[in-house]
């Protein structure tokens, strides 16, 4: 019994030190209200030293918070229980959103760094006028190919993914929506087809690519491009981007039928307790100073203009990351299709699975 | 016999060998002074800097201690004494029942038992945070502890606790001077048990952080979004190592405990 006593006693010690600890070295404890920003993002989505460039410019205390899915994080939105006053959803579950009235309109009088914002980014159909969102990051999905080991390939189609000399060698994300708009795109047709015999077509394609198939895998895809174990897949630019930093030998291309154009923007939700704080923090990140040391660590596409100038040119000009106009216009945002579309298509997109063998 | 002995001798360390390499692997590389796990360029010790400077970080590691701890205590402390409950029914169709009950409760899936705690504590108006991970932390190890506790209560002897009982004992001492001392090892097993489940959960834990509180399983996660950096294998070479060191206090301590009862 003494030595339990004793245990308990030593566990509650030890628990107390390490709690004064973290108080001491947590700059957010003592602080409230207007003086706390929660910010609600993917992991590795921001350079942290604009964090605490924005806590001395505002005197505001930033609370950094990650998420890894866009359902989950609305889950949590949805549910209530938190104070979250910026998040960063894609376009379609912005769409989402809207539709359960999650989000704040926001006073684009308090925003003036919006003018610093692509116009092609803006007004688009999920959310037109930018009433609850502002872009952050953008990108597209596309294919990366390793020029070593495929020599005299561009995959400037999608119907390249189809050579018989590629037998075993594709891989595909585990995403319904982006393999579906392989098949739709290659026939020239809208990625948000809801037209079920377009579907059908587009799946029978696909039926005919499996012998070319190697995997239909997740995230691990991008250790494999880099070691060199996989020769061709498809992914989206942000990935690509990460695995042609560290493998020189590979390449991205956007096919010419066009492809999906993917966004992540910053959204005020409903649960915000710092509705002005949120505002100046979206502002701040539309600062093209600050949006260019963005893009730079985080390696993904900017839609800020004014940006582009203080970035390096190299990448700028980088059509692999900022397409040019010609391929823009053949890029398409995912539309929230409605939840029995949705599961038309993952039904078809099981139904190709199950043709691999 | 001998070459017997030095097969399954070769067996053991072939199977510590399996399970120990990962871990190896990981922390190896979380002194490469290169971006990635593929190549290993030279020694360094800036990624555990990294994580030292991130003060984020720093707090949420504790975070994470702190939760394991306290909520493996308040599990012990319940879950001990509910198997002594337990073990009390006479009616064995009953005892059964609440038994298969906290069965239930060990092979349901994180994510329904996470899903609900989001719904529970909204609802009642807890605020997602310190207190809902802790509770709910404690809520899915009571029943581990549970496991570990019973097998060591249906060991005993009821003629023991007769025995004190005609000798005079009262209930209190009963409990404090029979019982609990003769469960000890099970209760430290379920102790340990309930801190690593506490350390290595996520699903559960996901739904219940907020308001700027989170733990490492669900940071290391959103982290790997982007390709596993290196930092991630630095928190993970130190989180082994607290482990490590709480083992061995753990082995330290039953040692002497050993060694005082030879005395």
């Amino acid at each position: 019994m003494k030595s339990l006593v004793r245990a308990t006693v030593v566990i509650l010690l030890v628990c107390a030190l390490l709690m004064y600890t973290a108080h001491s070295i947590d700059t957010t404890s003592g602080k409230s209200g207007k003086d706390i920003l929660t910010v609600y993002n993917w992991g590795e989505y921001i350079d942290p030293a604009l964090l605490k460039k924005f806590e001395k410019e505002t005197g505001i205390h930033v609370i950094y918070e990650t998420f890894d899915s866009n359902e989950a994080m609305m889950t949590k939105i949805e549910q209530g229980g938190t104070n979250y006053d910026i998040s960063v959803p894609s376009e379609y579950t912005i769409e989402q959103m809207k539709q359960r009235h999650l989000l704040k309109k926001i006073d684009h009088s308090k925003v003036p760094n919006l003018k610093n914002i692509d116009p092609d980014f803006l007004n688009l159909d999920f959310d037109k006028k930018n009433e609850y969102s502002i872009p952050y990051f953008w990108g597209t999905v596309g294919i990366v190919y390793n020029t070593k080991l495929l020599k005299g390939y561009d995959f400037n189609s999608w119907n390249d993914l189809w050579d018989p000399s590629l037998k075993g060698k594709v891989i595909l994300v585990d995403s319904a929506r982006e393999v579906m708009g392989v098949g739709l795109n290659s026939m020239g047709k809208s990625l948000n087809s809801t037209d079920s015999s377009e579907l059908n077509a587009a799946t029978n394609k696909l039926i005919k690519m499996a012998p070319n198939v190697k995997a239909v895998i997740g995230d691990e895809v991008t250790q494999m491009m880099i070691n060199g174990d996989a020769e061709v897949a498809l992914t989206w630019s942000g990935q690509a981007a990460d695995m042609m930093y560290e493998n020189k030998d590979l390449t991205y291309s956007i096919p010419k039928e066009g492809s999906n154009l993917w966004f992540d923007n910053m959204v005020i939700p409903k649960t915000s307790k710092n509705y002005e704080g949120a505002l100046k923090f979206i502002n701040f990140m539309c600062d093209p100073k600050n949006a260019a040391q963005n893009a730079d660590y985080v390696g993904y596409s900017t839609p800020n203009k004014a940006a582009l100038k203080l970035l390096d040119p190299e990448v700028v000009n980088d059509e692999r990351y900022y397409p040019s106009k010609e391929i823009r216009n053949k890029l398409h945002v995912y539309r929230n299709l409605g939840k029995e579309k949705i599961g038309e298509y993952n039904e078809l997109f099981l139904k190709f699975k199950m043709s691999l063998h | 016999m001998e070459k017997l002995n030095k097969r399954s001798k070769l067996y053991l360390t072939f199977v510590f060998a399996v399970l120990y390499a990962p871990i190896l692997f990981l922390v190896f590389y979380s002194f490469n002074s290169g971006d990635s796990m593929t190549n290993f360029k030279s020694f360094t010790l800036s990624h555990y800097r990294d994580v030292f400077e991130d003060t984020r970080l720093i707090v949420i590691l504790i975070n994470t201690v702190v939760v394991a701890l306290l909520s493996a205590l308040i599990s012990t402390i319940i879950g001990t004494l509910g198997s002594i409950g337990i073990i009390a029914i006479r009616n064995r169709k009953l005892r059964n029942m609440v038994l298969s009950l906290n069965n239930i409760l060990i092979v349901s899936p994180d994510v329904i038992i996470g899903a609900s705690f989001l719904i529970l504590f909204t609802i009642i108006g807890v605020k997602l945070g310190f207190t809902s991970v802790l509770l709910s932390h404690a809520a899915f190890s009571i029943p581990i502890v549970v496991l570990m506790v019973l097998p060591k209560l249906q060991e005993m002897s009821s003629s023991l606790i007769d025995a004190a009982l005609d000798l005079g004992a009262s209930r209190r001492d009963v409990l404090t001077r029979v019982i609990l001392p003769f469960i000890k090892p099970g209760i430290f097993a379920g102790f340990f048990m309930a801190l690593t489940y506490s350390l290595d959960d996520f699903a559960v834990t996901f739904f219940v952080t907020g308001n700027g509180f989170s733990t490492l399983s669900v940071e290391i996660y959103s982290m790997a979004r982007a390709g596993v950096s290196l930092t991630v294998n630095a928190i993970s070479g130190l989180v082994f190592f607290v482990t490590l060191i709480l083992v061995l206090s753990y082995h330290f301590i039953t040692n002497r405990q050993r060694l005082g009862a030879h005395k």
